[in-house]
Parts: C-alpha cells; structure tokens; sequence
C-alpha cells in the first residue's frame, strides 16, 4: 500500500507552496525523516522530512509547481528492510510483466490492449529531445496548452538536472532567485529565455502590484549621526542582554517603532484598490528588509511597540542572521506593518524604496558616512546618515509624513530618549 | 551443440523479413551497421504476403463486386460479375510487386539476405536451415527478432487446406464458396466475413464471446453486427464450434448445440507468436505465458538480443512492428529510444469500417481522469450524406484538461481518420487545438472538429449535447 505524502499546513494561513527542489526521483529508497524536497511559501523555504521509510513511488509535481495544502506530494511504497537493487533491464521487465501479464490472460484478450492511457503530454519530438538530453519526461509538468510538454520545458528541466548533479553547498536551503546566480555570482545569468519562480517571482508579483496600486511619496533628509554612534558604542557595554547586539540599524529601528507608535497611520494600510478602507492595526510589527544569496527578505519583529531597545536589537539580530543564512520560515516574514531597508549595508546612500501592500510606509537608510555640514557656522567631517521615508500618499500626507520623519530624526539626534519607556 | 560446428560471424541480425524485421535491417543500416537477415518464407512476411495487403485488395474487390447493391437509390444501375481467377492474379502481382520493393529496398541497404529458418542455439548464436536441409552457424554481436505470429488452431476443427482453412488459405480461393463459416469474430473475422458476403457467399460468423471484436467498445460491436447483418451475414454470439464433418458444423452455448450448413470452415481464432520455432528461449529471452517474449520498453530481451513485433505483447499489428523496429535498431546502435507510444491506432476494415486510437471509455472507465467525450453522428455530417453514409459517429475523448486522448469510429469511410486522432493523441494536442485548425469542407475529417466543438460545450452541426 503506497503512502501518500500530502503537502502538510507548515505556515499560518497558507494555502499552497511552490516545489523549490526535489531531493528524490521516483525509485528512491528513503529512510524516514529524510528530506523530500524543499517548498517555498510566500517567501520561506521549508525542507519535508518522510515520514515513512519506502521506496519513492511517484512525485505529484515538478520543480516549479504550485501545490495546494493537503494535496499528494509524493507517494511512498513502504518498506521494511531496504530490498536489494535489481539492475536496471531487469527491473524494467518485472515491471512490464506484471503490469501486463495482469491485462492479458490470453491471446484472445489483447485486442482489449487498444484502449491505452496516453503516457506522456508531448510530442515524439520533445520526447526524443528529452531522451537526447537524459531528462526524464514523465517528471516534467507541461507549460503548453493543457498542460503539454513543450521542448522548452524538456530544456530547463535538463538545466535544472544538472544544477541538481552539482554537489549541494551545504548552507543554501533557499532556491536562489533564479537558477543562475549560484554558479556564476551576482547579476550573471545566462542569455536566453528563463522562467521566473521561486523567490524572483515572489519578489515580481508583490513589487509590481505594490508599484502600480500604492501612489509613493518620498521625502528625504540626513541627520548627523555623531550621538548615534556614541549611543551605540555605550549601549554595547552596558551589562544586559541583547546589549552586546546593539547596532545603528536597532537604534534607528527603536527610533522607527517610537515614532510608529506617535503616529499610527504610519503604521496602518489601504485596503482595496484604489482604496476602500484604511487598517489601523493595534500593533507594531516591524519588518527588516535583508539581502541574502536568494534574493531579497522581509523577517519580522512582531509586536515591536512591546519591546525596549536591547529586545528589539536581539531579535533584529537573530532573524536577520536566519535571513542571511536562508533559514527563516514563513510566519517570521509575515504581518509587517512598516519596514526598514538598509541598503546602506551595501554602501548605498539614497534610493526610493518600493512600499509592500499592506503597510503605508517605508524607511529607507544609507550608508552613515563622514560628510561636510555645517556646524555652529563651520564646515565639518562628521558622520552623516541619510534617510527616506516612503509613504502612501493615499493614506499619508506630507505634514504626517514630515512629523514621522522628524520623530525619527529627534530620537536620533537624542538617543537616549530611546530608553524611556512609557 | 554439435562439435566442430563451425560458425560465421555477423555484425547484427536480423530474424524475419515482415514489416518489423525489414524495417529493423533498413534502419540499423541506415546507421551503419552490417546488418544480415533471415527469412524462411516471403519477403515482407505476413502482413505483406498472405495478411493486410491481399485483404484489402480483396475487400476492395469485394466493394466494386457489391456496389450495384448501393447504387439503386442513387440512380446508377450497375451489375458485376467476379472472375476468382483474375482476382487471384491481381492480389498475387499486387503482392509480388510489394515483396520485390522490400528486397529492393534491402538490397540497395547492403543487407545481407539468408534464406531459411534461424533457430537460436546459444545466447549469441543461431542455426540457419535453409532448403535441402544445409545448417549453417551464425554468431552475432546483435540481434532482432521479428518472427511474427501464426493463425491460432483449434485441436477440435485441424485445417486441412480445403473445406477447414485459416485466414492464409482464404484470402486465395479460386472459387467463392456458396457457404462459408467463420470461427471467430474478432478483426480477421468480421473483414473476411464483409468480403465473402460481399462477393456473394452465405457468411455466418460463430463467435464463443457475446459481442463480435471481443474486447472493443461494445456499442461500436454492437453497430458492425448491425452493419454485417444487413449484408447478409450470420452471426452467432456465444457459441463455441465443436467439430465438422458432412459439411456441417457443429456449435454449442452453455444452453443449447446447434449446426451450420457450410462448405467451408475458416478458422480465424487469433494469432499466436512465433517465440518457439526460433527458439527464442536459448538466447536467454524468457517468455511470458502468453508465449510472448519478454522485453523492455527498449525491446531489449536480453543485453544483445531485441525482440519486436507480434512477438511482443500488445495488438499483433504491422505499424506497432514496424514502430518497434526504430527503437531497437535505434537502441542496438547506440541511440536512445523507447516505445512508449501514447497510442497505437487499431484499424478494422469491416463494412462499416472501425477505428478506435487511444481511450475508449466505454472499455476502460478511468474514472480517475475525468474524461470529457462527444458523439459526432453522421447523420450531421454533409460528407457522410454525400457518400450515401449516415449511420456512423466520431466519438472524440479528452481529458480534463483538455488534452485528446481517445478517439473512435466507425462508419464507411472512418479509416483515414486514424491519422489525425492518432498524431492529436500521440503529440497531445488540446480541444482548442482542433478546433482552431480549419478541416476542410466538406471532408469526413470535419466530423473530428464537430466533435471538439462538442467537447468544448460548443457545437455546431448538432444541437445540444
């Protein structure tokens, strides 16, 4: 009797998820608690363990496909011992004899053979391109009309096997963007057509919809980041956890969550298109947008207005170093209310940052560097950070977006007004 | 083993010259092997020689001998006249000619033809008899077997060339029979029954199934049983043929025994393969019970010996030979191939004609795919009138997707339809597929895109589902 694996619900109201890897091919013998494959949902992968030892029997999707939460993954036979493996012709002919001697009992019953069950939705000619390149036909979900097999198909399937029969980096448990920044480094890919899945089409589907839905506004500013540094360089030593994990990012994202809390609608959101109703919800979640080998990730501190500083600093820490090491799981990137991008990490000073659906704004820091300002009169060196904040200007004019900004800035230009708790 | 034998060595042989085996040598080479190939009989084997080609130049004959039987309403009086002995002629010339384009073909490939009856003695060697007796050894590297089948016989009804026969033997009489009885109702059967009852015998079909084509969609059985019928034919289900003797045949059901008065018994109970008389087993091939041998979807029976055609399981038919032959010559030299076909077309030229490519629900539920189908009728079809043919139907079967997957027909003039079902089946084309080809007007192959429109929930020439 053959287990049916069925996609297990693995995160807070999700619906379905996307194959990212297979890690067995039908004929496999899996011990149980091996992993599967890999799944991408929203924007975390998850690794499935077998629940039982067995012989794979059949995959239900390929590399690609959506599968809904309950429907059969992979069927298992399920084994005892481990049989022995029988090589390959005549593995191939036990199976044609039992399978068919079954049907035909006698000569006079074969003429019942003409009613077949097609094997495959593709041509003789994508079937011989995939034998030319040893891609296994049957395991390749079509992308023509009705689900049919199309040569393109048969290619990227080929490309895809071979970047599976490269030996596995032992920390990337993401797919990456795209299956081409792995082998050649950032922004390569190769000419040529490629689908878009997995993280890459996450990121296309949310940062067009939020691009063509949400009117952005941007304002931007520098504040002298002289105190800030100081603050952290003190903080740090102070005895009390999470002090040790003190950076400028938690100080600005405490400054965030403060003013957040002043200013609700920063923290609220439209909802409908073009806008029907605005969400004010009753906490602050922050999210950190991070760059990792797969793209971009958005983990989460949840109920942010709850927690002081050192918190806030320990848990930015912790999930930004799950992002970056592609460890983070679902519901650690879901429910941001506002977000902090900080490309300054990767030596950027001004950008526009794109909202997310759902929040209203977005804080976008730079690199704090030395700069000339003018102090009391005089040109000096002194560390600046520039900031921007995005805003939805259907929900978020200039005079909040102004007054939000500010708030920041004054807790930076003060930090220790991050310490008070009310 | 003889001691001493001394034997020659081959680079790749082939047993059987049928339309598996020539096609094996043609291709392997094509490919560049030295390719040898045995026959014991005729060039081109049983389809060419005594099988599909003589039946349908005789089931041609047998329409222009019957077509003053159509033409009456039509306001064409025409009156015909048989000379057996003129057919004869026409099939065997017809034959000949055939046969000689096969030598032909393998004598421009450089295939080294032996005449004789291979038999293997060890895994890589085979004895060749040839007339007279002289055995030769030969010992091949490769080696593809297309032995083919023989007509089944009945231990109760042996042939004996004259008033008990098999299929061979009927397709050149020179007389037609005043009575002629047929045991079995299957392809063979029913094609040879609309030949002589066309060209003037008293046809009766005894079949021990309860429907004609046993293991076909039964409502198509049941309109060829119509069709036969209003040519005259007899046909009785359910019966088994006990013996013959003083021009009487013998049948009985589970209830009753009967007889039928005939001069001529054909015996047309099916096919059986020919694994035993080349001694399949030697070269380490196994057998199935059915005598069939046992392969690979490479056809491969053992590392260097392939095994294709009626000698396989599947519908003993000359085109899956011919199709298996590609995928083991292509394999034996060195070139990836599978038959993994997603249908073979099965073709009867019955009166009314039948085809029946890929699923038929009506045989196999598969309940599991939600199978979408649509009965076009002819009465619909302005071809079907003009060809004086109303009672047929393309039945055309998708699956949820929408992907073709099944076809059948049946009518006078179905059989060329098999090649668009089969290439839609076998390259998955979709319903919108059809639909957006143009068929042209007004052709029978319209009834295939009346029938998607059907499928689509759009139909045209017929209102409603």
């Amino acid at each position: 009797m053959a287990f049916e694996f069925r996609l297990p619900d693995i995160g807070e109201g999700l619906e379905d998820a996307e194959i990212v890897t297979w890690y067995v091919s039908p004929g496999d013998v899996v011990e149980r608690d091996q992993s599967l494959l890999e799944v991408l949902t929203d924007k975390a992968s998850s690794e499935l363990p077998s629940p039982v030892a067995g012989k794979v029997l059949k995959l239900s999707g390929q590399e690609g496909d959506r599968i809904k939460v309950g429907d059969v993954l992979i069927q298992i036979e399920e084994l005892d011992p481990t049989p022995p493996r029988e090589n390959t012709l005549q593995k191939n002919m036990e199976i044609e004899d039992t399978t068919q001697e079954k049907t035909v009992s006698n000569i006079e019953k074969q003429e019942s053979f003409i009613s077949v069950v097609p094997k495959v939705k593709a041509s003789p000619a994508t079937r011989k391109l995939a034998r030319e390149l040893s891609v296994d036909i049957s395991l390749i979900s079509g992308t023509g009309s009705s689900g049919r097999i199309t040569n393109d198909d048969v290619r990227l399937a080929a490309e895809s096997d071979e970047r599976a029969s490269q030996p596995p980096s032992p920390v990337v448990n993401i797919e990456s963007s795209t299956p081409i920044q792995d082998r050649a480094g950032l922004g390569y890919m190769e000419p040529g057509e490629h689908n878009i899945k997995g993280v890459r089409g996450v990121i296309a589907k949310n940062m067009s919809a939020a691009w063509s839905e949400i009117p952005h506004i941007h304002s931007l500013d520098e504040v002298d980041a002289s105190l800030l540094i100081d603050f952290r360089n003190r903080l740090k030593k102070v005895n009390r956890q999470g002090a040790s994990k003190i950076t400028p990012l938690s100080i600005i994202a405490a400054a965030t969550v403060r003013a957040l809390k002043k200013y609700p609608m920063m923290n609220g959101h439209v909802v409908g298109s073009p806008a029907e109703k605005i969400i004010i919800p009753p906490s602050v979640n922050l999210g950190i947008a991070v760059a990792s080998d797969s793209g971009l990730l958005v983990p989460v501190i949840s109920d942010a207005n709850d927690i002081d500083i050192f918190e806030l600093a320990e848990r930015i820490s912790e999930l930004v170093e799950l992002s970056r090491d592609n460890k983070i799981s679902a519901h650690q990137m879901q429910g941001a209310t506002f977000t902090i991008t900080n490309y300054g990490s990767l030596g950027g000073r001004w950008a526009l940052p794109v909202i997310s659906l759902g929040q209203a704004g977005i804080l976008g820091i730079g690199k704090i560097e030395e700069r000339p300002v003018v102090h009391d009169g005089k040109v000096e060196a002194r560390p600046t950070l520039p900031i921007v904040l995005g805003a939805d200007h259907r929900l978020i004019d200039g005079d909040v977006s102004e007054a939000f900004k500010n708030s920041i800035m004054n807790d930076l230009l003060e930090p220790l007004n991050l310490l008070v708790t009310e | 083993m003889v001691v001493g034998e001394v034997s020659s060595s081959v680079d790749l042989l082939v047993i059987g010259g049928g339309p598996g085996g020539y096609a094996a040598a043609l291709n392997a080479s094509r490919l560049g092997r030295k390719v040898s190939l045995v026959e014991n009989r005729f060039m081109g084997g049983t389809c060419l020689n005594v099988g599909c080609i003589p039946s349908k130049a005789l089931i041609e004959i047998a329409d222009l001998a019957h077509l003053g039987s159509n033409t009456k309403d039509l306001g064409v009086k025409i009156s015909t006249s048989v000379d057996m002995s003129k057919v004869n002629d026409h099939v065997k010339n017809l034959v000949t000619d055939l046969s000689n384009g096969v030598s032909f073909l393998l004598d421009k490939a450089e295939v080294d033809v032996i005449n004789g009856t291979a038999r293997f003695t060890r895994p890589n060697r085979v004895a060749v008899e040839s007339e007279g007796g002289h055995l030769e050894h030969l010992e091949f590297r490769d080696a593809i077997v297309a032995t083919g089948s023989s007509p089944m016989t009945l231990q109760n009804l042996p042939t004996n060339g004259k008033t008990v026969v098999d299929s061979e033997t009927l397709l050149f009489q020179d007389s037609i029979p005043d009575q002629l009885t047929l045991v079995g109702g299957g392809y063979i059967g029913v094609e040879l029954a609309t030949v002589y009852a066309k060209l003037g015998s008293r046809v009766v079909i005894v079949e021990s199934e309860e429907q004609l084509l046993p293991g076909f969609n039964k409502q198509l059985s049941k309109k060829l049983e119509n069709g036969l019928r209003s040519l005259g034919i007899g046909i009785c289900l359910g019966y088994k043929a006990v013996s013959f003797a003083g021009n009487e045949l013998i049948i009985e059901s589970d209830k009753e025994s009967s007889s039928i008065p005939t001069d001529l018994v054909g015996v047309v109970a099916g096919r059986k393969p020919n694994s035993d008389t080349v001694n399949i087993v030697e070269s380490g091939a196994s057998l199935l019970s059915t005598g069939h041998v046992k392969v690979d979807s490479q056809r491969r029976a053992t590392e260097h010996v392939f095994a294709i055609g009626d000698l396989t399981l599947g519908p003993a038919l000359a085109h899956k030979a011919t199709a298996e032959a590609k995928v083991a010559a292509d394999v034996a030299c060195g070139i990836s191939n599978d038959f993994e076909p997603n249908c073979i077309p099965m073709v009867v030229f019955s009166d009314p004609q039948i085809v029946t490519v890929g699923i038929d629900p009506d045989i196999d539920q598969h309940s599991e795919m939600n199978l979408n189908s649509f009965r076009f009728p002819f009465s619909a079809s302005s071809r079907a009138k003009t060809l004086g043919d109303e009672s047929g139907f393309v039945n055309l079967v998708a699956d949820e997707e929408g992907t073709i997957v099944g076809f059948q027909a049946i009518g006078k003039h179905v059989a060329e339809l098999a090649g668009e079902a089969a290439l839609a089946i076998e390259t998955a084309t979709s319903i919108d597929d059809l639909i957006g080809t143009i068929h042209a007007h007004p052709t029978m192959s319209e009834t295939i895109s009346e029938a998607a429109l059907g499928v689509a929930g759009e139909p045209l020439h017929i209102s409603g589902k």
